[in-house]
């Protein structure tokens, strides 16, 4: 290459680097048209975007024909996660039902610079590869791909499995039919498997309380409240535990005269009496010898 | 009380005493711990013909003799590029995107890429989930020991995680942040994709970049004084044209403290300028370099990186605590107070020893040269020592020292964030090398061979001579003591006497038997769920006194419940009479 030719070039590298990618390309790409297909319904491109499990025409078992054609548009981005607080990725929507035997168009639309996904798990894997339908583009871009549900009512999960994405909001399902049970941690549709503690709640307030009376009154909510909560646990260690511990001395006692009840309670007790003698014996020779 | 009934009581309570006085006392006897179920020394289930020296896509790789060593279609990647790499190729690696390393415009004609276009995502391993009790995706720094961690990766495609069946960490996705590679002179441009859910940034600590860049942009990735931190979702270019080689640093500058300690931090690295010169962009996990750059074959054999880090386990519990981004805030942000930490665990390489032996071996022949490039990540100074050698220290942070002032010795000193090259010179002359053998090298601040406390463990690991290590990264250690208790859960939750199996056959340095768990493998879950009912039962006043109350009640419950026809009997009696 001419040298003086290649300067320039390097020049213009370093000089436009930033600013040609630092400009907010508000522009979404469309990747749709420009995959690569490799086969096996796996399609993509240099930039990264893909479908994994695209499947345009084969009828899954018990499907004899297509029964409906539904196209559904998901946005995807922090901009979601606006409604769900203490989220931080989020889906537009976060449920989907299809009847049956859908022949299955989702496009997905990435408002973010960065990665995002719409994997949905739990296909049939004969059909589908790893029993996936995958859609995954870097923003901002967006990609459609196409599939075919089977007969199954099922509820099928659907996330971003980028580390953490499906845990701070990006997780959805697709319900065929009746569908079956539902997934947790679904924002706006089921709770949190695990909840978070929030801790005691300390009032909102314009004056700011001293730090003394807010740490204390926070103690004293945290303690009646663990109390209440050890109480309760008593309650039902109770209740439960009760009819246990009735048949497990109804059968240590099973057989026994009720002399050797007697003597078997008072011999548990003499001992305990021992130990608690023995304790004080301790405590006594300890006090003297002070 | 009255002395005279004082006596009385201890000569009523003598006879029970005086019976025991005659024997002579006796120790318990040693109980046997059962040692747990212990990992095989390699089950990284990476094909051999992985670890042999060879080529894919026209890049040369040299033999690495670890049980965990890198996917060579990786290495061709991160070589070439992905875009000068077939597409079987790119699918062959360990995930990685289409778009990661773009190497492109040979400017100089010298017959290597001269503009790079890195991207990098950040990810968490050992996360939260609020669907179960576990973490994702996971990334064990020793046997059962999985602390959070945050970490650059080069650009991900489709899952974290190995499959959908695993929820282990894909093997990109690992602690350290990968050792990053360029050529100097050439225009870089380092793209940060932030995939995490908390703003972050990269310093490029050491490395030759402007503060602004042409488009009038931070480029110094300090928020306070560069420009605003890169937000989840968003993403940042980094332009350099680094004009120094050496082995410099790259960590997010937001909130520091914690997100260096986190693991947003790696090695960056600026090959000297040769003529078809193509750098190994990325060595994931650090440790060995398969396809070393031009510069450092012309005077070694090989080349290793060794990250050193520590980790406060409170620090890393934080992300595990909760799933509502607010609350890991508060906690990482106001709560976590740096000043009053101490590490619990040391890594090399982002592994604790036994880990360590599966893929930071350092593996030489006699008579050879080694790059050794070292990095402190540590809060503390530390004090590299390789048994049985004596290198020389030729660069401190990427400057060539005077080569008539390069210092040899055994014991090198790397304050925090600090850079050594050294030279390892292994012929055996009792001064370079003892000659060959598996020798220990290890920071020699004595906690650092600890984990949370227990020895041997933390960031040690081994130079090893061919001799002592086969093909598949097994070492030849028959003459040693047997290393499986350390590949065991059991040994480092403190279930396992240390020395029980060391001396004799009748234990001499085992557990007095009533002192220890004798199956801690088994009853692991039965001990911790009634530690926690005991923690529960006495954990501060009147909550003891609730348990009761609450005892009786629910027993009262019960029985109410039995009885419930003669009580509502018994009621319905009592009512009208006092109508009446």
């Amino acid at each position: 290459m001419n040298k003086k030719l290649s300067m320039v070039l390097a020049a213009v590298l370093w000089g436009l680097a930033g600013s040609a990618l630092a400009a907010k390309a508000e522009v979404i790409i469309d990747h749709t048209g420009k995959l690569m297909d490799h086969g096996d319904g796996h399609l993509m491109n240099m930039e990264g975007a893909m479908i994994m499990g695209q499947n345009k025409d084969k009828l899954p078992p018990g499907c004899s024909s297509i029964s409906e054609e539904r196209s559904i548009e998901v946005h995807a981005g922090h901009e979601y996660a606006r409604q769900f607080p203490g989220t931080m990725f989020g889906f537009s929507s976060h449920e989907w039902r299809v009847k049956p035997c859908t022949k299955l168009t989702v496009t997905l639309v990435n408002e973010d610079r960065i990665r995002h996904q719409w994997m949905m798990h739990g296909l049939p894997k004969f059909m589908y590869d790893k029993g996936m339908f995958h859609l995954e583009v870097t923003g901002p871009g967006k990609i459609t791909g196409t599939m075919i549900l089977p007969a199954e009512d099922k509820t099928y999960m659907v996330h971003c499995d980028i580390a953490q994405h499906m845990e701070k909001g990006m997780k959805a399902q697709l319900i065929v039919g009746n569908g079956s049970s539902p997934f947790p941690s679904i924002p706006g549709v089921t709770d949190l498997a695990i909840p978070d503690d929030y801790g005691p709640k300390v009032a909102d307030s314009v004056k700011l309380p001293t730090p003394v009376a807010a740490s204390s009154s926070a103690a004293s909510v945290q303690s009646s409240g663990s109390g209440n909560a050890v109480f309760l646990l008593g309650v039902i260690i109770g209740a439960v535990g009760t009819p246990f511990g009735l048949t497990y001395y109804r059968k240590r006692f099973e057989g026994m005269t009720r002399d050797e009840i007697i003597h078997y309670l008072l011999n548990s007790s003499k001992s305990t009496f021992d130990k608690v003698l023995g304790l004080i014996m301790t405590l006594v020779a300890k006090f003297s010898r002070k | 009380m009255p002395r005279h009934q004082l006596a009385l009581i201890t000569a009523l309570l003598l006879p029970f005493y005086a019976l025991d006085a005659g024997a002579v006392f006796t120790a318990p006897t040693t109980a046997k711990v059962a040692s747990g179920q212990a990992e095989p020394f390699c089950n990284s289930g990476a094909p051999p013909e992985w670890r042999k020296a060879q080529e894919v896509e026209g890049v040369w790789m040299q033999e690495s003799r670890v049980c965990n060593p890198d996917n060579p279609n990786d290495i061709a990647a991160f070589v070439k590029g992905t875009n000068n790499i077939s597409m079987q190729t790119l699918m062959d690696t360990s995930n990685l995107a289409a778009d990661a390393i773009t190497a492109t415009n040979d400017l100089d004609g010298d017959g290597d890429p001269d503009h790079y276009i890195i991207k990098l995502e950040i990810m968490e391993v050992n996360g939260h989930s609020p669907d179960f009790p576990g973490v994702v995706p996971t990334f064990d720094i020793a046997p059962g020991i999985q602390p959070s961690f945050w970490v650059f990766v080069p650009k991900n495609r489709d899952m974290s995680t190995r499959s959908f069946a695993s929820g282990e960490a894909n093997p990109l996705l690992r602690m350290p942040s990968p050792p990053i590679r360029v050529e100097q002179g050439d225009v870089v441009w380092l793209v940060v994709e932030n995939s995490h859910y908390f703003p972050h940034s990269i310093h490029l600590h050491g490395v030759d970049h402007p503060f602004m860049d042409h488009a009038g942009e931070g480029n110094d990735g300090v928020g306070q004084t560069s420009q605003m931190d890169i937000m989840p979702g968003q993403s940042k270019t980094y332009v350099i044209k680094p004009r120094q080689p050496g082995t410099m640093y790259y960590h997010c500058h937001v909130q520091p403290h914690t997100h260096i300690a986190m693991g947003l931090a790696g090695m960056f690295i600026i090959e000297e300028n040769r003529p078809n010169n193509w750098p190994q962009v990325f060595n994931v996990g650090a440790g060995q370099v398969r396809h070393p750059s031009v510069g450092v074959m012309e005077q070694y054999k090989q080349e290793y990186d060794l990250h050193y880090q520590s980790v406060d386990k409170e620090l890393h519990q934080i992300p595990q605590s909760a799933n509502d981004v607010r609350l890991v805030a508060k906690k990482m942000n106001q709560e976590y107070d740096i000043t009053e930490s101490t590490d619990d665990y040391y890594l090399l390489n982002g592994r604790a020893f036994p880990y360590t032996l599966r893929e930071s071996l350092i593996v030489i022949n006699p008579n050879e040269k080694t790059k050794i490039r070292v990095l402190n990540g540590h809060q503390d100074p530390m004090a590299l020592h390789i048994h049985g050698h004596k290198a020389t220290e030729t660069h401190y942070d990427g400057v060539l020292q005077n080569p008539a002032a390069q210092v040899t010795r055994d014991v090198y000193a790397l304050a925090p964030a600090q850079r050594l090259d050294l030279a390892l010179d292994s012929t055996n002359d009792g001064l370079h090398s003892f000659g060959s053998g598996l020798w220990m090298f290890h920071d020699h601040t004595e906690r650092a061979f600890t984990t949370n406390g227990q020895g041997e463990g933390g960031s040690i690991s081994l130079l090893a001579y061919k001799d002592f290590v086969d093909e598949n990264g097994n070492l030849k250690v028959s003459h040693t003591m047997d290393l499986k208790p350390y590949f065991t859960r059991e040994f480092w939750e403190r279930k396992i006497p240390v020395w029980q199996d060391f001396m004799d056959d009748w234990g001499s340095l085992g557990a007095p038997s009533g002192t220890m768990d004798t199956k801690p493998g088994i009853n692991a879950g039965a001990t911790e769920a009634s530690a926690q009912a005991a923690a529960a039962g006495v954990s501060g006043d009147g909550t003891g006194g609730g348990l009761l109350g609450g005892l009786g009640l629910g027993v009262a419950l019960y029985f109410a419940y039995q009885h419930r026809e003669r009580l509502i009997r018994q009621v319905k009696a009592l009512l009208p009479k006092s109508n009446g």
